[in-house]
């Protein structure tokens, strides 16, 4: 009975890559040039290994500073490091563009006082990769701040009795070590690059993930779009199969040792504080400085209060509607995994797909739809949107939900069978309630991220239906960037409360204490 | 009388390897049955298994005259009647104690189910932590909650997975002989597995012993320790160490003297001693001590027996090691095996 569920679960997922891989063979193609596809990949491609690397090095060293080190400020950055996820892509690149424009004042007043401009021009790939990395690196940084804090602290004490300093103990004990988990956040901030639409379309960098939406908005061509998305889904599938390896990797990781946290090692003052201003660079260039920069020019224009409004009640609904659907769904797949595994592999491949490919996909089959009953249009669109947040979250949710599950002891499912429930009762009486925390930590990854989308709610929504994401994306294309900040700034507020929680429930997580309790 | 709990040749395998081979026992009501083997024996799969929890791959369990799994069909371990305590008592941390033990009652009226679960309480002598947090409690307390619980849907057989293992040595004797009275009291069938010999002599009525998968040998603990079948079921209930011996004629000897062995074929033989069999004696044998060991009342001795080290208790002036002490041997420790050490060649004699 689970495993049917399970595998309608899987299905939501399989419903749009199928769907994508149809179109893409179908008749119907736009006049698209090879060249520019190809230029395309390029880009994505330089992208995704510019974000790699700069993320894996951000990312790392700030979790190592934090988690082996004592220095000014450090218990704060432990968790707000992070906190640029609440942060969407196209918001910071809506707060850099307008301070880094070269008209604008900080470029201005550089001429008047030196002569000399800055050599660098923020609409370009290098200022994508910029962006992005600054967007992405709380990816790579929880990542790596979970791994370092389940080192088996005599691991590093053995390290540095045998006379290596922090440097030495990093690269020769810690990174080998942790060298899976690195792996698995850099896939995820890879991941989302390839996702991003809003800010490299903003800053007029031409990949991928635009090219589907150009294909379909532009061109009309569901086909063509289709087209652009496989070589996507492709690299979607490499970048999960590094995921999953380090996820293998992890339990070899934390061992059955004794569980005790390496001990962090105070910092003289100069390093200290160099440590210090790392730390607040990366927080700065990730949230403080564009928050900041779009939050000074509110004033500018008064926002349009009542259809700021309208979005706010529609994100919320559609994050709360694609939360409930995703953990309701991620929960059954996790339940059915159990006797047939191969359903979440292919479930994870959503989270790499990216969400305008999610929603091409999805065309298809809504079309059948379309044609049977014509009435249904606004009510259909939203429940493919919730589908294809389903779809595309699926694995996101997954991985919080099994790992709550697996913490139960597998004798209090079955202590209850043997009190004459059937499996469905015992996971209705004692399995959901103990994954309890893990559930809603699941459904807040989902909302978070449903409120920062853009590509696939703009191909999805309804007509005249928008989100906050969709009207910062519309006034920002009007170079109204006074009024994107109001929106972008409002999908800030509305997440940050729910990645603070979730930071410190990653961090509560750290020790693998067997179990979950409550009193 | 149709035994309660009947196994038929239930075998089950885990890919290549048999954890469970061919094994038959019956269990009579109120009888308390003990199933002691070292760990990974396959006693707690073949727990499981009766519980429902497993499927078995050959063979024929029947509960009450019922088949209730066979390698066609199983039925669900709600539907079998049986109740299980596990060996960490499973107790539902989301639950308090109450809930705990009425979670199995699902068909009765909520006073019912209350009143139900303050019998149960009562007879268990935990009222008084109905409201009281699982975590909270000591680790008897939440067995006796655990049993409680299985006891609330009045199962036909009790299992116990090691039962008291997580209880430490002087608080385990008295919270195994309070539960055990409470158990007979309610006139119970009962399984526990255990791997601990002292607990399974001291419990059982009915004793089974498994080593790689199958039983050894039944009987009552009397006399599974007197009259083993080998050296192996010997152990698996005490110490015993094996000397070389030879039959002729009825007789066997040894190093430690000879012993009358009616029936045992002539040639070489293993003869098998518990600590008991050695006995400090004036006219008995001479042998070299090779080590002293101080043991609070006494010494423990280890003496040479012909090749063979066995340990002896010694409450005299303790000769040093290299010294030579005189010892007798006990007929009634000692037994006689064939020179394998399987299987047994004789009766034991008397």
């Amino acid at each position: 009975m689970i495993g049917v569920l399970a595998a309608c679960a899987a299905a939501v997922v399989l419903l749009p890559l199928s769907g994508v891989m149809a179109a893409a063979f179908g008749e119907g193609a736009a006049r698209i040039p090879l060249s520019d596809v190809l230029r395309y990949a390029g880009t994505t491609a330089v992208l995704a290994l510019c974000v790699g690397a700069l993320t894996a090095v951000a990312g790392a060293v700030a979790a190592w500073l934090v988690v082996m080190h004592r220095f000014p400020g450090r218990s704060v950055f432990t968790w707000a490091l992070a906190l640029p996820l609440a942060m969407p892509a196209f918001a910071l690149a809506y707060g850099y563009a307008d301070l880094l424009d070269v008209a604008g004042p900080l470029r201005s007043t550089l001429r008047e006082t030196t002569g000399q401009d800055l050599p660098f021009e923020i609409r370009s790939p290098g200022g994508a990769v910029f962006v992005l990395s600054a967007a992405f690196y709380p990816y790579v940084f929880l990542a790596m701040r979970a791994a370092f804090l389940n080192l088996p602290g005599s691991a590093m004490d053995a390290a540095r009795m045998l006379g290596l300093g922090s440097t030495a103990a990093f690269f020769r004990v810690a990174l080998p070590l942790t060298r899976p988990a690195l792996g698995a956040g850099v896939a995820l901030a890879v991941m989302e690059t390839l996702a991003d639409y809003g800010a490299v379309h903003f800053l007029s960098v031409q990949t991928l993930t635009t090219g589907v939406v150009r294909a379909w908005s532009v061109y009309g061509s569901t086909v063509s779009a289709a087209r652009f998305a496989l070589p996507l889904l492709a690299a979607a599938a490499v970048l999960l199969w590094i995921e999953r390896a380090g996820r293998r990797g992890r339990v070899h990781e934390t061992g059955k040792t004794r569980w005790r946290s390496p001990d962090p090692v105070p910092l003289g003052r100069g390093p200290g504080l160099a440590a210090a201003a790392f730390c607040l660079f990366l927080l700065c260039a990730g949230l403080l400085v564009p928050a900041g920069w779009l939050l000074a020019h509110l004033g500018a224009q008064s926002p349009d209060w009542s259809r700021l409004a309208v979005a706010a009640r529609n994100s919320l609904g559609l994050g709360l509607a694609g939360a409930l659907v995703t953990v309701g769904l991620a929960a059954l797949l996790a339940l059915g995994s159990e006797r047939r595994p191969q359903l979440v592999r292919l479930a994870s491949l959503g989270y790499a797909t990216p969400g305008a490919v999610m929603a091409i996909g999805l065309l298809a089959p809504a079309g059948v739809i379309w044609s049977l009953s014509p009435g249904s249009g606004t009510a259909l669109a939203l429940v493919l949107l919730v589908l294809a947040y389903a779809a595309r979250l699926m694995a996101a949710a997954l991985e919080p939900i099994d790992a709550g599950l697996t913490r139960i002891r597998p004798s209090l499912p079955q202590a209850a069978q043997t009190l004459g429930r059937s499996e469905i009762g015992s996971v209705l009486s004692i399995r959901l309630p103990l994954a309890g925390g893990s559930l809603l930590t699941a459904g807040l990854i989902v909302l978070v991220d449903i409120l920062k989308e853009l590509p696939a709610t703009l191909i999805l929504r309804p007509f005249n239906f928008d989100t906050l994401a969709v009207i910062a994306n519309n006034y920002a294309l009007d170079e109204r960037l006074g009024q994107a900040g109001a929106p972008s700034l409002l999908i800030l507020l509305l997440s940050l409360p729910a990645v603070i929680w979730l930071t410190g429930r990653i961090a509560a997580a750290a020790p693998p204490n067997g179990r979950e309790t409550r009193p | 009388m149709t035994p309660l709990l009947e196994l038929r040749q239930v075998s089950r395998r885990f890919g290549s390897r048999v954890v469970v081979d061919s094994v038959s026992l019956e269990l009579h009501p109120g009888r308390i049955a003990c199933l002691l083997g070292p760990s990974g024996c396959g006693k707690s799969t073949l727990l499981r298994l009766v519980a429902g929890l497993d499927r078995p791959d050959q063979g024929e369990i029947r509960i009450g005259g019922q088949c209730v799994a066979s390698a066609a069909s199983a039925a669900p371990p709600e539907a079998r009647g049986v109740g299980l305590v596990f060996q960490d008592n499973a107790l539902f941390p989301h639950l308090d104690v109450e809930a705990n033990v009425g979670f199995g009652l699902s068909g009765l009226s909520r006073a019912d189910r209350r009143r139900e679960v303050h019998r149960l309480l009562d007879q268990f002598q935990i009222a008084r932590l109905a409201s009281a947090w699982p975590h909270s409690l000591s680790g008897g307390e939440q067995q006796r909650v655990a049993i409680a619980r299985a006891l609330a849907r009045a199962p036909s057989v009790l299992l116990l997975d090691e039962p008291f293992s997580g209880l430490d040595g002087v608080l385990k004797e008295a919270v195994r002989s309070a539960l055990l009275d409470d158990l007979r009291r309610l006139g119970a069938t009962v399984l526990v597995v255990t791997h601990d010999p002292e607990e399974a002599m001291a419990i059982a009525d009915d004793l089974f012993l498994m080593s790689d998968g199958r039983i050894l040998q039944a009987g009552s603990p009397e006399v599974l320790y007197r009259q083993p079948v080998g050296l192996v079921a010997a152990r698996l209930l005490g110490e015993m160490v094996d000397i070389p011996g030879m039959a002729v004629a009825g007789r066997v000897e040894t190093v430690l003297g000879a012993l009358a062995a009616p029936g045992v074929n002539d040639g070489p033989v293993r003869v098998g001693l518990r600590p008991e069999a050695l006995q400090p004696a004036g006219d008995g044998a001479a042998v070299r001590v090779l080590a002293r060991r101080f043991a609070g009342d006494g010494y423990r001795l280890t003496l040479d027996l012909g090749g063979v080290a066995a340990s002896l208790r010694w409450r005299q002036a303790a000769p040093a090691a290299g010294e030579t002490v005189r010892v007798r041997l006990d007929p009634a420790g000692a037994v006689v095996f064939g020179d394998a050490g399987e299987p047994q060649v004789s009766e034991r004699l008397p």
